[in-house]
């Protein structure tokens, strides 16, 4: 039993001492490992969500419906907080990058766990042209494989064709990565031209 | 037999744990070797940050104009570099993200942040160093370890500054 004590506690004195403690990890939600979700050429999963935008909160009695923008190029955007830094480089930019990035023909949705009250305030803060959509208890997060153990969203970005299908999915999404953006406007144009 | 219990028992409280060191965005271990990258300046020149890294201390802060809590430390960061700045290279990366060179070098022009400014067009150093958010700053010791990472408009560098340049005085100008 000694034995077995000393290896517990060996084991977890090493793991206790490469792992510091910096400013980001008590500000920012940790995220876990990719599984599952729909992979390219997929179906994307439906799913119907209430949501906000800079203009307020959207009437409950009307959700967004993945399903209803069948025929557009429809991007999904999941993201881990309102308000976090990181979320707010991500969001900023695809408003102001909006037609270069995306286009008028492309449905950019985004999804985290925040309530719509929540996103109506960070939609108008940042002046976003395009809906955040409310999933509280990560159903859908879950679906696309982009819920974390903690109840935030992993940042993840999915580009679903006109046929309803996954065209580009990025499972590690980094909102401070140049590459990360050129290659979704690259997707972005090649499932809106269908090929 | 008991020790394999206890080990599944510890391998399943710890399983958080190796999540957590496969966070998507937790920034580069302090203690890490800090990656030696290539990086342009806003002429597009390449910048070898290998003729700083593991030669001298080094401040790299990843900022970008948009950057509220950026502006917020550019105080700090000018007395540091005040301070520091003969025994540490003060470099700014600018991420890039919904920037140009030209909103940058106005930018520079009026704020003069106290730092040389990189411009990483292709996310290297953003990948390399494992970028969470603007701000983040990551102070590189002599040997080439990280010795600090933070990030926000208020950080407590200033101690590992003094130690990575063997300097116990406080220069005048820090808090």
């Amino acid at each position: 039993m000694m034995r077995v004590s000393g290896l517990f506690l060996a084991l977890t004195a090493c793991l206790a001492a490469a792992s510091p403690m910096t400013a980001q990890d008590r500000t920012e939600p940790v995220r876990a490992r990719v599984q599952g979700g729909p992979d390219i050429d997929q179906r994307a999963p439906d799913f119907s969500l209430p949501w906000a935008n800079r203009d307020g909160v959207g009437p409950i009695e009307s959700p967004y419906q993945l399903a209803s923008d069948r025929g557009k190029t429809v991007v999904v955007a999941f993201y881990p907080r309102d308000f976090t830094k990181g979320c707010t480089a991500q969001m900023r930019t695809f408003a102001e990058q909006y037609d270069s990035l995306f286009g008028p023909n492309v449905v950019l949705v985004a999804i985290s766990s925040d309530s719509v009250q929540t996103h109506g305030r960070f939609a108008a803060s940042l002046g976003l042209p395009f809906r955040l959509l409310s999933d509280p208890d990560q159903r859908v997060s879950k679906q696309y494989a982009s819920k974390d153990s903690e109840g935030y969203n992993r940042r993840t970005v999915y580009v679903v064709g006109p046929d309803g299908r996954v065209r580009f999915r990025n499972m590690s999404f980094n909102a401070l990565d140049p590459k990360d953006y050129s290659e979704l406007r690259g997707a972005v144009r090649k499932a809106a031209r269908g090929s | 037999m008991r020790l394999s219990r206890v080990l599944l028992v510890f391998l399943t409280l710890t399983a958080g744990w190796f999540d957590r060191t496969s966070a998507q965005e937790s920034g580069i271990a302090v203690g890490a070797q800090a990656p030696v990258v290539t990086v342009n300046d806003l002429d597009g020149k390449p910048v070898d940050l290998g003729q700083y890294i593991g030669k001298k201390p080094v401040f790299l802060e990843f900022w970008a104009t948009w950057c509220e809590l950026c502006e917020e430390l550019q105080p700090q960061v000018r007395a540091a570099q005040a301070a520091y700045g003969s025994k540490v290279e003060f470099i700014g990366v600018n991420v890039t993200v919904n920037q140009s060179p030209q909103r940058v070098r106005k930018y520079l022009e009026t704020h003069k942040p106290g730092f040389r400014t990189l411009y990483d067009t292709e996310g290297t150093s953003i990948r390399a160093y494992k970028v969470p958010a603007t701000s983040y700053v990551v102070i590189v010791d002599r040997a080439g370890k990280v010795a600090y990472t933070g990030s926000g408009g208020t950080q407590d560098f200033e101690r590992v500054l003094r130690t990575v340049t063997q300097d116990q005085s406080t220069p005048a100008g820090m808090k």
